[in-house]
């Protein structure tokens, strides 16, 4: 009986000293309506959709200004001189992107790694490395590392989906880097072994 | 060097004037047309037969209609009359 009392003069201190000078208690009638999940279907219909990095997927638009010849690459591609070095043996970005995490690494043209960077060493942890913050964060970090060390002009190659997919190449083109071009090496393929089970939702 | 899928000549976009999110709009443009990011998506889990059978039953519907309606399109659309605006001039 006392502990309750206890509690129930701490609930009113509470409540007189957050915003009630005239000793009345403020009745809730609304939270508990808008707390109640109907549906959890319709819940999950009202949440928003994690950002995939994917913006201009759905888009229909037809950008007649682009130069279509100089957008793509061709059979001359490897050759082409960017800043005085071929397309080939430029180093390349690559960005993994997966829905938890982002990790940044730098190669030279053959693939031998020279930096690496993660949202998780850059000190985000757990649901926080997940982010398109966290990924700029980190491609800041590295990039501005490989400008210092005389890396001008880059490739950048993605792998995978998630929120820092776009984040990472714009945070890598603030650095300073000139980014000539980006590749998806998205791993896709049409007879895949067996993926695991479904999530239950 | 095999040209089929090489890396860098294949799903890449070169970037223009520094535009680097016009470029990733292409390339996302690209790749959801030609339906690799939506097989990604599908893959990261499997897919049940009754998921499947339904998908695929709901794709050929659904593109039966999409004809359907461009052709009433081009129909309503068509300008080979002797009088392209009647009853404007």
């Amino acid at each position: 009986m006392t502990a309750a009392n206890q509690l129930y003069s701490v609930f009113r201190n509470l409540v007189i000293s957050n915003s009630n000078p005239t000793n009345v208690r403020t009745l809730f009638t609304a939270t508990t309506r808008f707390r109640e999940v109907v549906d959890r279907k319709e819940m999950l219909k009202t949440v928003p959709k994690l950002d995939e990095g994917t913006q201009g997927e759905q888009s229909v638009d037809i950008d007649y200004s682009m130069n279509k010849h100089e957008l793509f690459p061709t059979i001359d591609t490897p050759n082409k001189l960017f800043n005085g070095v071929p397309f080939k043996d430029i180093p390349v970005f690559n960005i993994r992107v997966s829905k938890n995490n982002t990790i940044l690494s730098l190669t030279d043209a053959k693939g031998t790694p020279k930096l690496i960077r993660s949202c998780g060493i850059e000190g985000f942890k757990n649901t926080r490395k997940g982010t398109n913050i966290a990924a700029q964060a980190t491609a800041i970090t590295i990039g501005s590392k490989a400008f210092e060390q005389g890396y001008k002009t880059v490739r950048v190659r993605v792998r995978g989906l998630g929120p820092g997919r776009m984040a990472a190449i714009k945070g890598l083109q603030m650095t300073g880097l000139q980014i000539i071009s980006i590749t998806d090496s998205t791993r896709v393929s049409w007879t895949p072994p067996r993926p695991r089970k479904q999530r239950k939702l | 060097m095999t040209l089929k899928h090489a890396s860098f000549i294949a799903r890449t976009v070169f970037v223009k004037n520094n535009d680097v999110e016009a470029a990733c709009r292409v390339l996302n443009r690209i790749l959801g047309r030609e339906d690799i990011l939506d097989q990604f998506r599908r893959t990261r889990y499997f897919e049940k037969p009754f998921q499947f059978r339904r998908r695929i039953n709901f794709e050929k519907c659904k593109s039966i209609y999409n004809e359907d309606m461009d052709r009433k399109i081009q129909f309503v659309l068509r300008k080979n009359r002797t009088d392209p605006f009647p009853g404007s001039s």
